[in-house]
C-alpha cells in the first residue's frame, strides 16, 4: 500500500506505520502508543475468540510482547492493524496448542460457550447475548476469525484477504456462509426447531 | 442477473461498502425473487443482532503489566549496549542499593520485612502477647510504606505503578503515605501511574485528607482520562459534597466535552 492512499485513510497525525518504524529503530518506548490505540479491540478480538476475559488480557500481553520481539521483521508495506493482527492469529493459534495438551480435543472449542454470563449480560439483553456468544463459539475457528474481523474489527475484505493470504472473492464467499451457519445455530440454540 | 452474482454482492451490502448501481442491481433482483430476498433478510438479521455484543474493557491490570513488560525490556535493550557516562556512573550508583529485576525486588523487600519482624519480636519479647502482635502488624504496615513511598520516587513509571500498588497493601496507612499518594495523583507526569493511583484511592476513601484531596484534585487534572476516573470515584462514593464542584466543572469552558458529559450523569447519580 503506498503513502498516499494510507495518508487517505489514516485521520491521525502519526500514522501507526510512522510510530512502528519508530519502535523498529529502537525507541521502543513508542509501543506505549500503538498499546493504547490498539489494546481494546485487540483484547475485544480475542474475548470472541476465546470468550475468557483471563486468556483474552495473556493474550493481548503476548502479542505487544511479539510486536517487541518480531519489531525488525516489520516491513511497512502493510498498514499496522494487518500485521498486528498477524501476530495476534498465530499467538491464539499457540494458545490453543497449548491448551490441546491439557485439554481432550472435543472441549477445546466449547470454552467460550461454558463461559458464565455476567450479571450485566443476565440482567439486560441478557438471553441474547448469552446466546450469541455460544453460537459464535460452535462456528469453526476460520469463519469466526473472519466474521469477527469484519464484524467487531471493521477490517475490510480486502484486508482480511491480505491477512489471510486469500482472494477477495473467497473472503466474501466464507463471510456470507459464516453468517448463515451463525444465523443456524443461533436459532437452534434458542429453541427454535433444526433446519 | 443471475442469483449467484447477486448474492455475491451480499457481503459488501452487509458492511454497507457498495456502489449504488450494485445497489440498485440488487434492489431489482429481489423484488422478484423470494429465495434471494430471504436470503438476504437473514443475513441482514443476525448481522444486526451481532451488534447487541457490547465492546468490553480489559482491567486494569492489563495496562500495568505492558507498561512494566516495556520498561524491563527497554531495560534489558540498554544492558546489552553499554554506554560509559559520568552520569550513568553516578545514578547507576545512587540506584545501585534497588535491584533492579522484579525477582530480586521481591527478595529484599522480604528480607527487609523478615528483619523488621525480628528485630519487632526481639524488642518486645518482654512484652505480652497481643502487644506483641500489634507491634509486628505495625512493622509489616511501616515496612509496605517504606517501600511505597520509596517506589513512588523512583524515575521510572513502572517503578512508581508498583509502588502504587504496593500502597494499595497497607491497610491503615498514615497521613505521609496518603498525601504521597496524593502527590502523586496532581504531580505526576504519567497519565497510567495517576489513573492507579485513583485506582488504589477507592481503598482509602474513608480518609479526610482523600477526601478532600480528591475534590481539589479535579479541576487541577489536566487529561480527560484521569478526569474521568476521578468522577466515577467519586460518583462511586457518593459524595455529595462533590456536586458544586461538578457543576463548577461543567462550566469551565476549557474541559473536555465528554468529561463534562460524565460530570452531568455522575451528578444525577449522586443526587437520587
Amino acid at each position: 500500500m503506498n503513502t498516499l492512499k494510507e495518508g487517505k485513510i489514516q485521520v491521525n497525525p502519526h500514522p501507526d506505520r510512522e510510530i512502528m518504524e519508530e519502535v523498529k529503530e529502537g525507541k521502543v518506548e513508542k509501543l506505549a502508543i500503538l498499546f493504547e490505540r490498539h489494546h481494546v479491540p485487540l483484547y475485544n478480538f480475542f474475548l470472541r475468540l476465546t470468550g475468557s476475559q483471563n486468556f483474552s488480557e495473556d493474550l493481548v500481553q503476548d502479542v505487544f510482547y511479539r510486536i517487541l520481539k518480531y519489531r525488525h521483521t516489520y516491513q511497512g508495506q502493510s498498514k499496522f492493524t494487518i500485521w498486528m493482527y498477524q501476530i495476534a492469529r498465530n499467538a491464539h493459534i499457540d494458545h490453543l496448542r497449548k491448551r490441546k495438551e491439557e485439554l481432550p480435543l472435543e472441549e477445546q472449542w466449547d470454552e467460550a460457550a461454558a463461559r458464565e454470563p455476567s450479571p450485566y449480560e443476565e440482567v439486560e439483553k441478557g438471553q441474547d447475548i448469552a446466546l450469541l456468544n455460544q453460537a459464535l463459539a460452535r462456528l469453526p475457528l476460520k469463519k469466526r476469525e473472519i466474521l469477527v474481523l469484519s464484524r467487531f474489527q471493521n477490517m475490510k475484505y480486502r484486508e482480511i484477504a491480505e491477512l489471510f493470504g486469500w482472494q477477495i472473492g473467497t473472503v466474501k464467499a466464507s463471510v456470507h456462509r459464516a453468517i448463515k451457519d451463525l444465523g443456524k445455530i443461533y436459532f437452534e440454540l434458542s429453541g427454535g426447531a433444526a433446519s | 442477473m443471475n442469483c449467484k452474482k447477486i448474492q455475491e454482492k451480499f457481503p459488501d451490502f452487509l458492511v454497507g461498502d457498495i456502489d449504488q448501481k450494485s445497489k440498485e442491481q440488487i434492489q431489482a433482483h429481489i423484488a422478484s425473487c423470494a429465495s434471494c430476498r430471504e436470503e438476504l433478510e437473514s443475513l441482514s438479521a443476525i448481522w444486526t443482532k451481532l451488534g447487541v455484543l457490547p465492546e468490553e474493557r480489559p482491567s486494569n491490570g492489563l495496562r500495568n503489566r505492558f507498561y512494566t513488560m516495556l520498561e524491563s525490556y527497554k531495560q534489558e535493550l540498554e544492558k546489552e549496549r553499554p554506554v560509559f557516562s559520568l552520569k550513568k556512573l553516578f545514578t547507576g550508583w545512587s540506584t545501585a542499593w534497588w535491584p533492579r529485576r522484579p525477582v530480586f525486588q521481591l527478595s529484599l523487600a522480604l528480607v527487609l520485612l523478615v528483619v523488621g519482624l525480628a528485630s519487632g519480636y526481639l524488642l518486645n519479647s518482654a512484652r505480652g502477647s497481643s502487644a506483641e502482635l500489634t507491634q509486628l502488624q505495625q512493622e509489616v504496615r511501616d515496612m509496605r510504606q517504606v517501600v511505597a513511598t520509596a517506589l513512588l520516587e523512583k524515575p521510572s513509571p513502572s517503578e512508581r505503578l508498583r509502588g502504587v500498588s504496593w500502597s494499595s497493601q497497607v491497610k491503615h496507612p498514615d497521613a505521609g503515605m496518603l498525601e504521597k499518594l496524593m502527590t502523586t495523583l496532581n504531580n505526576d507526569p504519567n497519565v497510567n501511574v495517576r489513573l492507579s493511583v485513583v485506582d488504589a484511592l477507592y481503598l482509602f476513601y474513608d480518609n479526610q485528607i482523600v477526601k478532600k484531596g480528591i475534590i481539589e484534585s479535579l479541576s487541577s487534572q489536566t487529561s480527560p482520562l484521569v478526569q474521568v476516573a476521578i468522577i466515577d470515584l467519586i460518583t462511586d462514593m457518593r459524595e455529595r459534597k462533590a456536586v458544586e464542584s461538578l457543576k463548577t466543572l461543567i462550566q469551565t469552558e476549557e474541559f473536555n466535552p465528554q468529561v463534562k458529559q460524565h460530570a452531568e450523569l455522575s451528578i444525577q447519580r449522586i443526587s437520587f
